[in-house]
């Protein structure tokens, strides 16, 4: 789900972040402190939560997405660090110890487990797409893909850059956050290491690896990065090695990712078709 | 003679010691053809970039429709009314060409926030957007892919997003270079069309011969100075321009 969130960044705008891990991470502190500290339920902060990785997100953005590209890249892991820096100096977020003791979702009384959570993640998960497949068809989301192909010319039609950038910007984050608070939820123990740089590129490699701009490519991407860990679990200690090399056979063989343009699927299946005929 | 539509007055840009344009004025009526032509390196392109926004003068004032507009960034200029080409073609590469044309229409959508959620993809935006494309003759390649067109195609392509945007003022950059003659004369034909409709075309142009046979009034410029304005008629005689389009011997031999 937070790759899908990452792809409206990256994807839609075409705004480099490999700093989306700090904001899946600020949502889940943000449920976790409303959880812990003042008893809230996960349905009663969710709205807090959305707003609050907003927040972050249009106060984060306005200033990196002056910078472009490779820029942006290097600012956004910056952010990254400082905010996993301050969920683990500041005592206030548990320090290093993280915050446990989170409290299962609960829905009509009965607690979220399993199965359960499953479908609501799955629902969360299908309002995202919505959310997504409406973006992409809002002229805000038209005004976004002119922006990630032509810069100049988006603004000589009336486009501000600033504007929609920090638009896909703060979409993108708010969808982190919500995923980030039903992780905090399920796992109902976080710490700051699970929000570091290297979920970033996890993420990023999903976006890559599903298909950047497309709808399902980053549930895809999730899903095959999912589980490659339990498919490969023999040789996990080369599973960074592993992910590099599939990034760069991605990168040189589908650059659009496995649902992107002149995907290989669709190939294959011409192929055959032709060959039947 | 009513108010002029663009008035440039007294611009000067410099890039560190570089003088790219030094103290040019020059007007644009409402409804003429203005021609900006010189040698490579005169500053025209240059020029462009102060009217739509892309740089903002070192000194000078640029005053659209009687407001002054330098330093305001593109989108406003934009929302103004002017439209631009580019000299090198700036095509959304992976939209289809009408999709291309569509990102120009939402520009009343842009600025609102609660209208830039409705979607694009409906059949009444469809349908302005292609009749744009029929008009500058890219009515069949809708669905194409921009990014595949040959460069004829993506400067007609480009003219019919400035049509969109432009409806006070477009501003073609070297629209006709590297065409063929047939299509040359294409776009002769749809650029008076334009001018037909009320709207106010200022280019800037190397084919001297379309210069020539297509403007009202010439604004010639030569190292960042305005050298010569004046109906092509006048502009052709003009010693100054020959001796910069020419040199001065072959002027004097001209002579």
């Amino acid at each position: 789900m937070a790759a899908c969130g990452l792809n409206v960044i990256i994807g839609y705008a075409g705004q480099v972040s490999l700093g989306h891990a700090a904001f899946v991470g600020i949502g889940a502190y943000t449920a976790a402190l409303l959880a812990t500290k003042a008893g809230f339920s996960f349905f009663l902060s969710l709205p807090i939560v959305l707003v609050v990785s907003a927040t972050f997100g249009l106060l984060l953005g306005l200033p990196s997405l002056r910078v472009r590209e490779d820029f942006l890249a290097i600012t956004t892991i910056g952010i990254n660090f400082i905010v996993e820096a301050m969920f683990n100096y500041v005592p206030f977020f548990g320090g290093a110890l993280g915050i446990g003791g989170i409290p299962p979702i609960l829905l009509f009384g009965s607690k979220m487990k399993g199965l359960g959570f499953f479908y609501l993640c799955l629902f969360f998960l299908l309002i995202v797409l919505f959310v997504c497949w409406w973006f992409s068809r809002s002229w805000a989301g038209l005004a976004c893909f002119a922006l990630r192909e032509e810069e100049s010319a988006a603004s000589s039609m009336g486009i501000s850059p600033v504007r929609f950038k920090l638009l896909a910007f703060v979409v993108g984050t708010c969808i982190a956050g919500l995923s980030g608070a039903l992780s905090a939820h399920y796992i109902t123990f976080i710490s700051a290491g699970d929000f570091s740089f290297p979920f970033s590129i996890h993420l990023l490699c999903m976006v890559v690896i599903g298909g950047m701009g497309t709808l399902w490519g980053p549930v895809l991407g999730a899903l095959i990065l999912g589980a490659l860990p339990e498919i490969f679990r023999p040789i996990v200690d080369y599973r960074i090695l592993f992910y590099t090399l599939l990034l760069l056979l991605m990168i040189r063989f589908q650059p659009g990712g496995l649902l992107g343009e002149s995907m290989m699927v669709r190939r294959m299946m011409n192929k055959i078709s032709l060959r039947v005929k | 003679m009513s108010r002029a539509l663009l008035e440039v007055e007294d611009v000067s840009k410099h890039f560190g010691g570089l003088k790219a344009l030094d103290d040019v004025s020059f007007r644009v009526m409402p409804g003429e053809i203005l021609g900006l032509i010189g040698p490579n390196g005169a500053g025209k392109t240059v020029c462009f970039n102060l009217i739509s926004g892309v740089y903002k003068p070192t000194l000078g004032r640029i005053l659209f429709d009687g407001q002054s507009t330098e330093g305001s960034p593109p989108h406003e200029i934009a929302n103004k009314g002017v439209g631009r080409t580019f000299q090198i073609v700036k095509p959304f590469g992976s939209l289809s060409v009408l999709e291309n044309v569509l990102v120009a229409q939402g520009i009343s959508k842009y600025r609102a926030f609660s209208k830039m959620w409705s979607s694009w993809r409906c059949e009444s935006e469809a349908k302005r957007g292609l009749e744009v494309l029929e008009r500058v003759g890219l009515g069949d390649l809708a669905r194409r892919k921009a990014g595949l067109l040959p460069l004829g195609n993506l400067r007609r392509l480009e003219i019919a997003r400035a049509l969109i945007v432009g409806h006070k003022l477009i501003l073609l950059d070297e629209s006709f270079s590297g065409l063929r003659h047939e299509e040359i004369s294409r776009l002769e034909n749809l650029v008076r069309s334009i001018r037909e409709d009320g709207i106010t075309v200022l280019l800037i142009e190397h084919n001297t011969r379309v210069a020539m046979g297509l403007c009202d009034r010439l604004v010639v410029l030569d190292h960042g100075r305005k050298i010569a304005e004046g109906h092509p008629e006048e502009i052709q005689k003009n010693e100054k321009v020959i001796e910069a389009y020419l040199g001065r011997k072959r002027a004097k031999n001209a002579a």
